[in-house]
């Protein structure tokens, strides 16, 4: 079976299989690992959907999204044409946003890493965090079996003490047979689960499988975030000196 | 009993607190002493909390708010008044303006979003303003550094924000929010004014905007407003006319709450109605020390009397009579020192608000829950502590006196005179 990228979005929120993880059992390295070295150094290209509902109102974005690794992405908003050209450039651990009308580029300082990401339901931090996720974590498997007739893995992960994180616990289920994601729950520091994300749609795009549609959805409320991939091409050929300032600038 | 022999009492109880002049005028100084130093202690205490209140709603806040229901505490950028439709903002600000005792109408909106310029990116709070409606109830207008108040497509920040990101007046800055649609509000615009408030985040995470400009930066109707602030003539009258202008308003939008200060700023209405405790239990301390002294001279007096009063008791005079007449003269001696200790309070709270006693060389000024308070010792006229001290001062004769006239209705005639 061809192994999925997973595209850089969902790479960034769901995987932090960075391989070295000094207290994490091997076995889950191992899986971790494999998953990592699905997308490591590939470039992938494509077009997504950001559906946002809150209580206050609804709208839907496309944009044009292109990734190397889990270090460097570019987002740019397609539509609605109010907001055509807004770009959103993380690179390590750094995001920087253009802002079209006002034509500049600003830096989102740290103390707005935890604020929204284009009014969705998604972080600035939830951007970035993926490098660092398995050097904050400890992780162990939960379960491992049978879940609605498909063989799962379960990972618990918690906080290493001192590790700068705002989660108290995070919860994966993992598909075995292809080492798909199914969903993440996140769980605040009183152990009360905070936000929920799901995948679904798990079919080949762009020649891989993929999960092409994600569902994320704070635990209070009816509020819920959801993206779904439109394109994806994988293997782009894409270089790091692409993910400049000047090209977040850029209208392509 | 007859009215002049109830007269006859008072007189002789006046009589006998003048046979030893001086013991009585020192007696009733000390009283007179306690009298103006409640009155003064209470009304230095007043006048800090008025300072206090003065300074903690007149920088900002105002002493009367009005919101939309449950826009505090959460503060969220869709509690506006009217909902999302909004209400008619200027029947709104005339309708408050029109009230007895309100002195300024201001009306806010707010917003939270970044402030950049260069490399340089700060969080920032954005208020709406109107520039000419602000200066009536903020001070925000009087303390700009340079510039001034933000007109349209212009923005004002305070000194410490301004040095962060290194804009001056004149410059462009960007700003970015979430705008109420969900959108990404972002767009430039000229620095016109740098303030120093030199109090709480203000001068390091404000930003002022007029306000249409920031209704269609956050991409809201020009109908949609959070806030009302409202100054009044007079702090202490704010419960009442906060109750004139929910009743004014009341027609224009069912979900207003109109709130004073005491309301909005709970802890500073807190730590003011503790004073007001403290100031009772100065009293109690001042006046119960003054009780002791007072009881143990009048003792003394008593003593020095004794034969007569076994005299009179032979001549068939009630025990319960000569106590009378000791009580009674407690309650003169109270009277005098009333009498000398309010004209002796009168001048000198006169005085010190006149001149207020300045501090400075000895602290510095500190601000202290969103209020500034200077060093200035000053009092605040009121009718409340100097009535509560008066009656403490009679009550304090009255108590006074009432063992030496337990003891001199107890007395036994015949051993005393017999000087067993």
């Amino acid at each position: 079976m061809k192994k999925a990228a997973i595209p850089f979005i969902l790479m960034a929120i769901v995987f932090a299989a960075a391989p070295v993880a000094a207290q994490t059992d091997p076995e889950i390295l191992e899986i971790l690992d494999d998953v990592d070295r699905m997308w490591q150094g590939e470039s992938s290209a494509g077009s997504m959907r950001m559906e946002i509902d809150t209580e206050h109102w609804s709208r839907s974005l496309e944009m044009q999204i292109w990734s190397l690794g889990t270090d460097y992405s570019l987002i740019r908003v397609e539509s609605p044409a109010r907001e055509a050209g807004t770009a959103t450039l993380k690179v390590d651990n750094e995001v920087w946003n253009y802002l079209p009308r006002a034509d500049r580029t600003i830096k989102i300082p740290p103390s707005m890493m935890l604020g929204s990401w284009m009014g969705s339901h998604v972080t600035n931090d939830d951007l970035v965090k993926e490098s660092r996720l398995i050097d904050d974590y400890d992780i162990v498997i939960s379960y491992e079996g049978d879940r609605d007739g498909e063989a799962v893995w379960e990972f618990t992960m918690t906080p290493r003490p001192e590790a700068p994180v705002i989660w108290g616990r995070i919860e994966q289920r993992i598909r075995k047979r292809d080492r798909m994601p199914l969903w993440a729950h996140y769980y605040d520091e009183d152990g009360t689960l905070a936000r929920t994300m799901t995948f679904s749609d798990i079919r080949a795009m762009g020649g891989r499988t993929v999960p092409t549609r994600m569902v994320i959805e704070p635990a209070d409320g009816e509020e819920r975030t959801v993206i779904t991939y439109i394109e994806l091409d994988f293997d782009v050929g894409l270089e790091e000196e692409f993910f400049s300032l000047r090209n977040l600038r850029a209208r392509q | 009993m007859s009215r002049s022999t109830r007269d006859i009492w008072w007189r002789m109880a006046w009589r006998n607190l003048w046979r030893n002049r001086r013991r009585t005028v020192l007696t009733a100084s000390a009283l007179s002493f306690g009298f103006v130093a409640a009155v003064l202690v209470m009304g230095f205490m007043n006048g800090m909390m008025q300072e206090m209140v003065s300074n903690g709603t007149e920088v900002v806040t105002g002493q009367i708010q009005i919101h939309a229901e449950g826009y505090r505490p959460e503060r969220s950028i869709h509690g506006t008044m009217g909902g999302r439709e909004g209400l008619d903002i200027s029947a709104l600000v005339a309708a408050a303006a029109a009230q007895e005792g309100v002195a300024g109408v201001a009306p806010r909106l707010y917003g939270g979003g970044l402030v950049s310029s260069g490399d340089e990116t700060v969080g920032a709070v954005f208020m709406g303003v109107d520039p000419a409606r602000e200066p009536g109830v903020s001070r925000f207008a009087s303390v700009f550094v340079e510039g001034g108040m933000p007109g349209p497509g212009e923005v004002a920040v305070g000194a410490a924000l301004a040095e962060k990101i290194g804009i001056a007046v004149g410059d462009e800055a960007v700003l970015v929010a979430p705008a109420a649609d969900g959108s990404t509000g972002n767009d430039l615009f000229v620095v016109a004014g740098i303030y120093r408030m030199d109090l709480g985040g203000f001068d390091d995470s404000y930003a002022l905007l007029e306000l249409g400009t920031l209704q269609d930066f956050l991409a809201m109707d020009r109908t949609r407003i959070h806030e009302v602030a409202i100054s009044v003539d007079r702090v202490r009258d704010a419960d009442d006319v906060a109750e004139r202008v929910a009743v004014a308003v009341a027609g224009l939008s069912p979900d207003l709450v109109t709130e004073p200060w005491s309301v909005f700023l709970g802890q500073l209405y807190f730590v003011v109605s503790l004073a007001s405790a403290m100031n009772s239990i100065v009293a109690f301390i001042i006046f119960g020390m003054a009780v002791f002294g007072v009881a143990n001279t009048m003792l003394l007096a008593t003593f020095e009397r004794r034969r007569e009063f076994a005299v009179a008791r032979a001549l068939g005079t009630s025990g319960g009579a000569l106590g009378r007449i000791v009580v009674y003269e407690g309650l003169l001696l109270g009277v005098v020192a009333l009498a000398a200790g309010a004209v002796l309070a009168f001048l000198l709270l006169a005085h010190i608000h006149a001149n207020p006693i300045d501090l400075s060389s000895f602290v510095g000024t500190y601000s202290f829950m969103g209020s500034a308070i200077r060093p200035l010792l000053t009092v605040e006229y009121s009718f409340q502590e100097p009535l509560v001290s008066a009656v403490a001062l009679l009550g304090t004769g009255i108590v006074s006196a009432l063992l030496p006239a337990w003891r001199a209705a107890r007395l036994p005639p015949a051993d005393v005179l017999a000087d067993r």
